[in-house]
């Protein structure tokens, strides 16, 4: 079993690992196999004169934490929400968990947990609502239903705000509402479009912590990020996406090598692959 | 102060204006001739009504008559200004309402250089743009032309100054009732706890129920003449009132009281300035003011399953139906909704209580009012309810597009919500309109059996057009929930369908008509006795039948939209 590190927290780390066990239950402990959840394939998508994905070609295995970067525009969102059934290719085919996104789309819903890039939340509802709300739209029985919404409410500090309207929430308050919503029922792939944005440090730390643990126990994540920190640390694989186009999908050390900068950190490696790299002039400009 | 900074906000709170009344810019500069055109055409039309007036008057050969004219028309300058005044403040009030789910209309940009008394002015001038100024230019137009005519220069440009001042001043109390209604509704929301959703709720109905009441009691089944001149007698017993005293120097200097004039002139300036004073001091204080938070519940948590599970309905159809019904009682902008059928109600019913006698009325007056109660209101507050409800997601649509929701669970949660108010809304109205009206036992069974079948089918057909023309943005300064074009063909679709369901009865309606003497005529026909029963089950298969076909279109528009991510809405 993990234990994470900087967290001092004893109810905090207790409530995970009680999330955890849960999901293993839910599960089974298979260990990810090289077994494809995301398959995309000679997938395109043009919104008028602009074309957000260009023929994409996509594996993802199971229990991978997969990474999507790219610039602003550079097609993440468009793609993960292509595997979510809510953009319809052009072109190609998306199949997410054995199951064609266009035939089936609300089966494949089912099976995932979704936190997009700018969540709105029902504001006149309290926290603890949605998430009853939530609970109710995947079906979770009662008592499972109460187990996992006391234990995220817990593990993600919220406890004592859960009945207050969600209009008074922080950012990072509803940052949390959303992860949570998402991962409660528990899905077999996670969407997750910037998912720890506004997340304050121990938050983060819990929600990666889960991340990883959940990916033992094959459950994917497919996260699209502008913080490369995040990208570095958790991604199994990293994917860099640049105008529509995929520009270089492997680990660190197979990117590294494919910018021919072996001692580096994925931030120059982005910067030199997506061609965005000499912010200097730019830096002196504003100065003037 | 800084009057570019004053006149840079009144430009940005005149856009938010437009925005309101549903003015589209694709520009940050708009075309001045659009933007100042209405002003110019009230300016135009007034000069014109003016020429007209005087023209009439001195046709006029009847000496008498001209005099009561003359008369009439001091009355109707003295009484100007008050009247201007009633009118902003009537206008003021509607504008805050229609800016109640505004979430950007209080706060003023604290964190530019910009001081209170700036905000404060450019908000008062914002207030005034629009209708009160449009008014304001349309009656000056249409008084210093016809003064001309009647000789009554000196007295017209008066008033056109005590207008201005007026409107000022309607727009200054506005300005301090705005941030006070705020403050203090805040205060209560935050007081009552779980039950501020309730106090809000029904304390937004009161609200409008009261402001509805004054305004009929004002306006409704009132001649202009005799309101100006139920004004300017009304203001001079009023002389301690600072908000009449420029009526009150009207008249004095009509009567050519010039001290009394200069006094009452003077004072009214001065009451303007203090009025703005306090204007700046409450914005100052209650101007940055954050709505609190509501705390609900502080329990323990406990689900349960509901009785909506038991009735037949899905996990999310009843979870939907739940979130809907809090959404529409605890979101401002939406309780509005509620106070449409109130309103509709009070209407006809303070018409019925001042009209004539009842040996005046035609017998079956009261039947057709009972009628109009029982299948009105409901059939109303379904239509709106239904062709708001899908787009009262706004953003937060995305929880739709992402969750396992099916089409058919989608049209399925959302009309039942609407039927079960619209039913609720009929009830309680066929219950006052039966204790008002007293109709007979078969008007009473008629007119509720056919307030269901009208809101069963409508309620279908206005969700149908709610799901195609959904507009989820959530532009300032509220969410619109629908398309405008997409409002006005349901609202003509639903008149239509309303008339074919009710088709079956009309020969009924005649009967009564002629049974009544009600025109005199020696036509007289009747119908068997179960006729009405009969036409019932007609109009019942008729809504049947216009419900099924549009659940049809619900459910195709639903599958469409559930897969419209791609764009929004």
């Amino acid at each position: 079993m993990l234990t994470p590190a900087g967290i001092n927290d004893n109810a905090s780390q207790i409530s995970l690992d009680r999330l955890i066990s849960r999901s293993s239950s839910f599960l089974g402990l298979e260990l990810a196999v090289q077994m494809s959840v995301v398959r995309l394939t000679g997938v395109s998508k043009r919104y008028s004169d602009v074309t957000a994905v260009d023929y994409l070609d996509l594996d993802i295995k199971k229990g991978e934490i997969f990474g999507l970067l790219g610039p602003n525009g550079s097609g993440k969102s468009t793609t993960i929400k292509m595997m979510l059934g809510l953009v319809k290719p052009d072109s190609g085919s998306v199949n997410v968990l054995d199951i064609n996104v266009e035939d089936n789309p609300i089966m494949v819903k089912r099976k995932i947990g979704y936190v997009p890039e700018s969540p709105r939340l029902y504001e006149f509802l309290t926290g603890l609502e949605f998430l009853d709300f939530t609970g109710d739209v995947y079906g979770l029985e009662l008592g499972e239903k109460k187990k996992r919404i006391d234990e995220f409410i817990k593990a993600l500090d919220l406890e004592g705000r859960e009945g207050d309207t969600i209009s008074s929430y922080s950012e990072g308050m509803k940052q949390k509402v959303v992860i949570i919503s998402a991962i409660m029922h528990r899905p077999e792939l996670l969407l997750f479009d910037e998912p720890l944005s506004s997340l304050d440090p121990k938050s983060a730390r819990i929600v990666k912590d889960l991340l990883r643990q959940l990916a033992t126990q094959g459950v994917t994540t497919i996260m699209s990020t502008h913080v490369l920190e995040i990208a570095q640390a958790m991604c199994d694989r990293i994917a860099i996406m640049y105008e529509g186009r995929l520009l270089a999908l492997g680990t660190m050390k197979e990117l590294r090598a494919k910018a021919q900068m072996p001692e580096s950190g994925l931030e120059d490696i982005f910067l030199k692959l997506t061609g965005t790299g000499d912010v200097k002039p730019i830096v002196e400009a504003l100065l003037k | 102060m800084n009057w570019k900074n004053v006149l840079l906000l009144v430009r940005v709170d005149f856009k938010s204006y437009r925005m309101i009344r549903g003015s589209r810019f694709r520009r940050f500069r708009e075309n001045k001739l659009t933007l100042y055109g209405l002003y110019i055409a009230a300016g135009l039309i007034g000069l014109l009504a003016g020429l007209v007036i005087g023209n009439f008057y001195q046709g006029i050969s009847d000496s008498n008559l001209k005099n009561l004219f003359f008369q009439g028309a001091t009355s109707l300058f003295v009484s100007l200004p008050t009247l201007a005044l009633l009118y902003g403040l009537v206008f003021a009030q509607v504008n805050q309402i229609q800016r109640m789910g505004a979430k950007i209309s209080i706060q003023p940009l604290y964190w530019f250089p910009i001081t209170w008394t700036e905000h404060t002015l450019a908000s008062v001038l914002a207030s005034i743009i629009g209708v009160p100024l449009v008014i304001t230019i349309l009656i000056s137009a249409v008084i210093v032309v016809a003064s001309i005519f009647f000789g009554l220069v000196p007295l017209a440009v008066f008033t056109i100054l005590a207008l201005a001042a007026s409107t000022i001043i309607g727009s200054t109390t506005a300005e301090i009732l705005k941030s006070l209604q705020v403050r203090l509704t805040g205060a209560v929301t935050k007081a009552a706890g779980r039950a501020a959703v309730w106090v809000r709720l029904l304390g937004s109905i009161l609200f409008f129920l009261v402001f509805y009441l004054i305004y009929f009691s004002i306006y409704y089944n009132i001649s202009p003449i005799s309101l100006a001149e139920s004004i300017a007698s009304g203001q001079r017993a009023l002389w301690f009132i600072p908000y009449v005293w420029l009526g009150v120097a009207l008249f004095t200097f009509a009567n050519g009281l010039w001290l009394q004039t200069v006094i009452l002139s003077v004072a009214s300036l001065i009451f303007i300035y203090a009025l703005f004073v306090l204007a700046v001091r409450v914005n100052t204080r209650y101007g940055l003011y954050e709505a609190p938070s509501i705390r609900i519940s502080h329990g323990v948590y406990a689900p349960k399953a509901g009785l909506l599970g038991r009735l037949g309905f899905s996990t999310f159809e009843a979870a939907m139906i739940k979130k809907d019904f809090k959404a529409f009682t605890r979101r401002r902008e939406l309780t509005y909704i509620f106070i449409f059928p109130v309103i509709v109600v009070i209407a006809p019913l303070l018409s019925f209580m001042r009209g004539p006698s009842a040996a005046e009325v035609p017998s079956m007056f009261p039947s057709f009012l009972f009628a109009y109660v029982a299948l009105f209101p409901g059939a109303l507050m379904v239509v709106i309810l239904a062709r708001l409800i899908v787009g009262s997601e706004g953003e937060s649509v995305w929880n739709l597009y992402s969750w396992p929701v099916s089409a058919k669970s989608l049209v399925k949660a959302k009309y039942f919500f609407v039927v079960f108010f619209g039913l609720t809304v009929t009830l309680i109205c066929s219950v006052v309109g039966v204790v008002l009206t007293i109709p007979s036992v078969q008007i009473a069974i008629v007119g509720l059996v056919e307030a269901v079948f009208i809101i069963l089918s409508l309620a279908m057909v206005s969700l149908s057009f709610g799901i195609k023309g959904a507009d989820f943005r959530e532009l300032p300064p509220r969410p619109r929930m629908i398309r405008t074009l997409w409002a006005f063909v349901d609202m003509a679709v639903c008149a239509i369908l309303g008339l074919v369901i009710i088709a079956p009865l009309i020969p009924y309606v005649t009967m009564v008509i002629f049974q009544a003497g009600v025109p005199p005529s020696q036509i007289y026909f009747s119908l068997p006795p179960e006729y009405p029963f009969l036409a019932l089950l007609v109009s019942g298969v008729i809504a049947f039948l216009i419900a099924y076909g549009f659940y049809k279109v619900a459910v195709n528009s639903a599958e469409q939209l559930l897969l419209k991510a791609e764009g929004p809405g």
